[in-house]
């Protein structure tokens, strides 16, 4: 019985025990990887060595003075904000029709337009590449172009878009819609003067996530860019290849700030939202 | 007047009817111009034929598929990737779920903290994430500086180009969807039964065990498949961190696209992981499915 007992009164300072250390032990894996990184970009060496001797912003000023690596910071914003734009059109407008409207073949289309976010990036780089490789629109070539590299990216982004809307449609007020309609609005104007400025932190948010994406991504472009049209995470990918310098780490920080940055962008759009309707 | 009526309606309806299609539209040609027509492009591609140095010849051949599974090097890499893809996918679902029990039992003030921190891993991009565990294995790395400044080793050590570090860089990348999709069947779940249960004199261990487990057990399946297809479809990870002879499926896919240029046999190994992905997403649909129909 003083067995059972013991083992009572153990049960909870052993339980307690592996909380604390699954806690660090998550903690510690998550961070390790960012702030190595982090630190790193402060180096002044020109080898990735610990322990760091010399800290500077050398790198950071090396990033922004190499024609090379600005280029290719600014083809991503480029790619991430024509993936934002089309991703978003897109997918709002479908997850309108699949929330307001019965049609034949409703959940096939619902898997078909899902389907692309399951798949791995090598194999949609993959396909995409070979069935765009030589086509030419105007003189211009498909492949290694910009337009390209955000459609292939609007694969991944429009599905969660669409998702991301569904749901949000779903929480609105369907009462209001037909107010509009009973006053005589027609289905478009509804759209885009109730509907939408109900639904704006969804949108806010699925223009963000859809840049973020594209903004990360670099399987997919690697297959499809050229040295011109390249995004900064495939100069990353093909220069770790080579050599890795604290370059990488500077332009690593430069992404992570990035998104952060859009994150923030979300968050203080949703306080506001919130704001207005408490007030 | 009734006439012009009736086709007034008859032309309301059929626009209402038009409506959803016009809406779907950009959707749509997305989807099939350029997800539909790439897949029905590289099916046709595995069956050309590759002759020379050109990119493909046209033609009908089964050559690439019996190559891929009578040829030891790319029996091994499906081998390798599947294998990779479990171990990688266990792991991760017991981490993942360790860690969503963690933020469900702990107090709600800590729970922002721990949801801010599993986003990190999802909006990083992978190429950081490698580099970073770059930066952290090798013998001039941190892992080797904090343990010889520790005094636990006297030489310095690599883990770098270790399958070990492939595991840590793909376990990362996979955790954060492993652990949202647990944390949300979690959610949904009274946190009062775990009370019942030590009232009644189970122990921790024995209410895990029959309790949490069996209500938990479809989140667990389907985070699993999650986790498998990503790390199936996965290759920058393996390939940057482990060794040299790791050769997983995706990497061989670029390496014949991009390194060959043999577009014929990276389609049809494409076409094999897409059948792979395909045959894990059924397979766990229908386990979810008969799931649910017993819960309802």
């Amino acid at each position: 019985m003083s067995d059972a007992l013991i083992r009572r009164s153990l049960e909870p300072t052993i339980f307690r025990v592996l909380t604390l250390a699954f806690s660090v032990f998550i903690v510690a894996y998550i961070l390790i990887p960012i702030l190595v990184t982090l630190v790193m970009s402060f180096n002044d060496a020109t080898q990735i060595r610990f322990p760091i001797k010399v800290w500077s912003l050398k790198w950071y000023g090396d990033f922004f003075a190499s024609p090379q690596w600005t280029e290719a910071l600014f083809n991503s914003f480029t790619i991430a904000i024509g993936t934002a734009l089309i991703a978003t059109t897109s997918g709002v407008l479908a997850a309108w029709a699949f929330e307001r409207y019965d049609f034949p073949l409703k959940s096939l289309l619902y898997v078909l337009i899902m389907m692309p976010l399951f798949m791995p990036g090598v194999v949609l780089g993959l396909g995409v590449a070979i069935a765009f490789g030589g086509v030419e629109i105007a003189g211009v070539d498909l492949y290694g172009s910009r337009g390209l590299v955000m459609i292939a990216h609007s694969l991944w982004a429009m599905p969660l878009v669409f998702m991301l809307m569904e749901a949000t449609f779903r929480t609105i007020d369907n009462r209001v819609v037909e107010a509009a309609q009973d006053l005589g609005a027609p289905p478009v104007r509804t759209f885009f003067e109730v509907v939408i400025p109900m639904v704006s932190t969804g949108i806010i948010s699925s223009v963000l996530f859809a840049f973020v994406i594209s903004l990360n991504e670099f399987v997919m472009a690697l297959f499809l860019t050229d040295r011109d049209t390249q995004t900064l995470p495939v100069l990353m990918w093909l220069s770790l290849r080579s050599a890795g310098t604290p370059r990488l780490a500077v332009a690593s920080v430069i992404l992570a700030c990035t998104v952060f940055l859009c994150l923030t962008l979300i968050m203080l759009w949703y306080i506001r939202q919130l704001r207005k309707v408490a007030r | 007047m009734s006439d012009a009526y009736t086709t007034a309606r008859a032309r309301l309806a059929r626009r209402k009817a038009a409506a959803p299609w016009i809406l779907m539209l950009p959707a749509l040609i997305i989807v099939l111009i350029f997800f539909g027509l790439p897949t029905a492009y590289m099916a046709r591609m595995s069956f050309n034929l590759h002759e020379g140095a050109k990119l493909y010849t046209p033609g009908f051949t089964f050559d690439h598929y019996i190559n891929l599974f009578s040829n030891e090097v790319f029996t091994t890499a499906i081998w390798t990737t599947v294998k990779l893809s479990l171990m990688a996918s266990v792991v991760t679902v017991i981490i993942g779920y360790a860690f969503a029990l963690l933020v469900w039992l702990k107090p709600a003030r800590w729970r922002l903290l721990f949801v801010g921190l599993a986003l990190c891993p999802l909006l990083i991009s992978e190429i950081a994430i490698i580099f970073g565990w770059w930066m952290f294995f090798p013998k001039n790395g941190l892992l080797s500086f904090a343990l010889m400044s520790s005094g636990l080793i006297t030489d310095k050590i690599s883990l770098m180009y270790t399958e070990f570090a492939a595991f840590v860089g793909l376990v990362y990348v996979t955790l954060p969807f492993c652990f949202f999709i647990l944390l949300s069947i979690l959610d949904g779940m009274d946190k009062r039964m775990l009370e019942a249960g030590a009232d009644l004199g189970a122990s921790p261990l024995v209410t895990f065990r029959e309790v949490l487990l069996p209500l938990t057990r479809t989140g667990l399946l389907v985070a699993f498949s999650q986790s498998f297809i990503w790390t199936m479809g996965t290759y920058a990870t393996p390939s940057a961190l482990g060794p040299d002879t790791l050769w997983t499926m995706g990497f061989l896919i670029q390496e014949q696209m991009l390194g060959r240029s043999n577009w014929p046999l990276a389609s049809a190994l494409s076409m094999v992981l897409v059948v792979g992905v395909a045959v894990v997403i059924t397979f766990t649909r229908s386990l979810s499915a008969k799931r649910t129909t017993l819960h309802v």
